[in-house]
C-alpha cells in the first residue's frame, strides 16, 4: 500500500483546482520542471559499490563465452540508455500527472512546509514503459535466442506488461484492496502457460537417505508454487513501503544481488542450459536496475515524485519472472527475507484479527522531524520500536542496509551449503 | 481522437462506491444480440455444417467461442462497476452531439475500453491452456500478440488518463507493434499477381525487411484510423464489430476451402484473437450504442485496431484486412489535408448539432462523417451511424466479391 494520502475531490478544493489548472497550464508551456532536480550524481556514485564488482565479475574474473558476454554487454548498454531516457522523461511525465490530479501529500512531512507540496504520483508508469520498450528492442540484439527462449521471453513481457497495466489502473481508479491482491494472479498467467521447464525439485542430499529418491516431480504443484511466488513478490514489495525511497531502494538492492548471483552462476557452471537461464534473468534485471536507478534519483529522500502501485507491482513481477524463468526462485525468496518478515508481521492485521488502519505508518513529529514507531505490524515500525526514534532518511538507509545484509546472508548460506546441500 | 469534451476537474459527485445503484442506464443487450444473429447464424453454420473442418481445429474454435461468450457476460457485468470507479476519478465527458438538450449535461463515464481490454486479455491468456493444437512457434506468435495488444492497451489507457499530445499519440502504436515484428517468423515473400508474372519474370518476391516495415505501418494505420473515424455514439465499437464479423467469416471460409495445414493454422490463429474481440465488443456496444451510456476512450480504439492488425498480420491476410478497412482508408485520405496542416484543423471535426431539430449538419471538415452528411443531407445521429455501419458492411461484402472474381485469375 503506497501510503500517500490521496488528494480529496471535495467541493472546497474547486477554486484551488481551477487556479492550479491555470498555473500548470502556463507551466506546461514553459520549460520549468515541476519537480526538484534529480539526485542522479549522488545515486550513481553510490551505485558504483555494485557496478564495479559486477562488471569485474562478468568481464574479467570469470571466463564467459564470447557470445554470452556480448549479449550481456549489449543489454547493459541498452539499459544505460534506458537510464538516461527515464531520467529525462520523469519531469515531463510529472507535468502531465499533476495536470490530471494524480498526486499525493507526503504524510511523513505533515506539519512542515514540505508536507503541503503536491508530489506527483504513479511515476512508475514511466519506468515501466521505458523498461518494456528496451526489453522489446533487446530481442533484436540477442544472438543466442532459440524458439523456446522467445516463448519464455515474450511470455515474460506479456506478464510484466499486464502487471504494469493493472498497476496503473489501480493507481488511477483506486480499486479495493481485495481486488488488488488478486491482480497479480491474473498477470502471472502468461508465465505459467509458457513455462516449459522442468517441474522437478532436487532433494537436498541429507534427506535422500530418508526419502529414497533424488528428484521429485511436483508437476502442477510446481506451477502453483510459481504462481504464488509471483503474487507474493508483487504484494510484499507493495506493503513494505511508506518511507521516501524505500520501494525503489529495496528493488535496487535485490536487483543487484540477483545480478551478482546470476553472474556467479554463469561463471562457475558448465551446463549451457543452466547458463542460459541465468542469462535470461540478467536480460530482465539489468534494465530493471537501470530504470529504477533513474527513478531513485527523483524518489530518494526527500521525494520529488512518488512511485505508485504501478512501480511496486512492476518491480515485483519482473523479479518474480526472473526468478522463475531463471530457475533460482528459492534463492530469490532468501533475498526477499525482509519482505517475508514484513508479511508475517503484517498477517494479523491483514487477516483482520487485529484492527487494520488505512495507513500503518509511523508517527511523525514535526518539531523534531523524527519518526516514532506505532504498534502496527510492519518492519518499519518494528525497527523504530527496537532502535528508537530516528529521521525518515536514516530509517530508510537502515532498512536498505538490512536488505543488503539479508542478501549477503543468502550468498553465505549458499557457499556453506554447496556440495553439502545440492 | 476521442471526440468527447474532457470533463473538467470539478467537484466530483460524492457517491461512495458502496451503493448498489448502477450509475449508468441499463444495457441494450437484447437489441444488440438480436442484430448480431445476422452474423452468428451464418458463421456457425459455416463452421459446423457447410465446411468439413478437422475435429481438433473445430474443437479449439468451439472452446474459444465458449470462452468468448463467458467474456461477453463478464464484460457486461463489469462495465457498470467500472463506470462507478471511473466517474469517481473524474474520467468522464459530455456528449457534444447532444449539447443543448437534457442529455448533453449528463456525465458520461469515459475509457470503458479498459474493462473490455482486461477481460479480453484474461480470455486470451486462458485460451492458451485449452488450445491443443499449439506448437512452440505458435506459442511465440501468440505471446508476442498478447504482449503487443497489452502494451497498446497500456499506452491507450495512459493516453486517456494523461491526455498526451497528438503527435505522441501517433507514435504510440509504433512502439506497441514491436513485439509483433520481433516474433514474426513467417515468410516475407509476396506472390506476384499472375497477370504481372510475364512482365516481371518471377513468381515470388522476397521483400525481407520491407515486409516488416509494411507490417509495422499497417499496425500504426489500423489503430489510428479507427481512432479518427469516430465521434458518433456507437461508431467506434460498431465499425469494429462489423470488421470483426467479416474477418471471422473470411477466416472460416479460408479454413474450409484450403488443404494446407499451415495456412489453416494461420487463419485459426486469427479466429482465436477476433472471437474474444467480437464478444467483448458486443458487450461494450450494449452500453455504447445510441444513446451512449458510456464512452469507449482511446483505450478501446487502440486496442481494437491493434488486435485486428495483429490478426491480419499473423494470419497472413493483411491485404484482405486493408480492403475491410476501406471506409477507414477513405476517412484517412479525406483527413490528410487537415492532419498535415495544409487546411486549419480544429480540435474536434464533428458535425454541427441543432438542439431544436435534433439533427446533425455536415461541416466542411474532411471526415467520412461530414462527407456523408453533405451528400445525404441532415439526419439524426443514430441514422447516420447506422448508415456508416451499413457502408462498412458493404465494403466488406465488396471485398468478398472481389476475392471471388479474382480467384484463380489473380493468384
Amino acid at each position: 500500500m503506497t501510503a500517500r494520502k490521496r488528494a480529496p475531490s471535495e467541493a472546497t478544493l474547486e477554486p484551488q483546482l481551477k487556479s492550479q489548472e491555470k498555473t500548470t497550464a502556463t507551466n506546461s508551456t514553459t520549460d520549468l520542471s515541476p519537480i526538484a532536480p534529480s539526485k542522479a550524481a549522488q545515486i550513481l556514485k553510490l551505485s558504483l559499490i555494485f557496478f564495479l564488482p559486477y562488471f569485474y565479475l562478468i568481464l574479467s574474473h570469470y571466463n564467459i563465452d564470447a557470445d554470452l558476454k556480448r549479449s550481456i554487454v549489449i543489454n547493459a548498454v541498452l539499459s544505460s540508455v534506458g537510464f538516461l531516457v527515464t531520467l529525462t522523461l520523469i519531469p515531463v511525465a510529472s507535468r502531465y500527472v499533476l495536470r490530471r490530479n494524480l498526486f499525493g501529500y507526503d504524510i511523513n512531512k505533515k506539519g512542515t512546509p514540505q508536507g503541503s507540496v503536491k508530489v506527483p504520483e504513479s511515476l512508475g508508469i514511466v519506468v515501466g514503459i521505458v523498461f518494456l520498450v528496451f526489453a522489446i528492442l533487446f530481442q533484436y540484439f540477442n544472438f543466442t535466442s532459440d524458439s523456446n527462449w522467445l516463448v519464455e521471453y515474450n511470455a515474460a513481457l506479456a506478464s510484466i506488461c499486464f502487471m504494469i497495466l493493472l498497476g496503473f489502473v489501480d493507481d488511477v481508479l483506486d480499486v479495493p484492496w481485495r481486488v488488488k491482491l488478486v491482480l497479480p494472479s491474473i498477470a502471472a498467467l502468461p508465465l505459467l502457460m509458457a513455462y516449459a521447464g522442468h517441474t522437478t525439485i532436487i532433494i537436498p542430499k541429507p534427506l535422500i537417505h530418508y526419502l529414497g529418491f533424488e528428484v521429485l516431480d511436483l508437476g502442477w504443484m510446481y506451477k502453483l508454487y510459481m504462481w504464488l511466488l509471483a503474487i507474493f513478490c508483487t504484494n510484499s514489495i507493495n506493503i513494505h513501503a511508506g518511507l521516501n525511497g524505500l520501494e525503489v531502494g529495496q528493488t535496487i538492492v535485490i536487483a543487484c544481488a540477483i545480478l551478482i548471483h546470476n553472474a556467479m552462476q554463469i561463471g562457475v557452471s558448465s551446463d549451457p542450459e543452466y547458463k542460459q537461464a541465468h542469462a535470461f534473468s540478467i536480460y530482465l534485471v539489468q534494465p530493471l536496475l537501470a530504470t529504477s536507478l533513474a527513478l531513485f534519483s527523483y524518489n530518494w529522500n526527500p521525494s520529488s515524485v512518488f512511485v505508485g502501485d504501478t512501480y511496486t507491482y512492476f518491480a515485483g513481477m519482473t523479479m518474480a519472472v526472473a526468478g522463475i524463468l531463471g530457475h533460482f526462485s528459492e534463492t530469490l525468496l532468501i533475498f526477499f527475507i525482509p519482505q517475508v518478515l514484513n508479511f508475517l508481521l503484517s498477517l494479523p492485521q491483514l487477516a483482520g484479527f487485529i484492527p487494520c488502519p488505512r495507513h500503518r505508518l509511523p508517527r511523525f513529529d514535526p518539531q523534531t522531524g523524527l519518526l516514532t514507531g506505532t504498534n502496527d505490524g510492519t518492519l518499519v515500525n518494528l525497527f523504530l520500536r527496537q532502535f528508537g526514534r530516528m529521521s525518515e532518511k536514516s530509517l530508510c538507509i537502515l532498512l536498505l542496509i538490512f536488505q543488503a545484509i539479508c542478501c549477503g546472508f543468502c550468498f553465505l548460506l549458499r557457499w556453506f551449503l554447496t556440495g553439502w546441500y545440492k
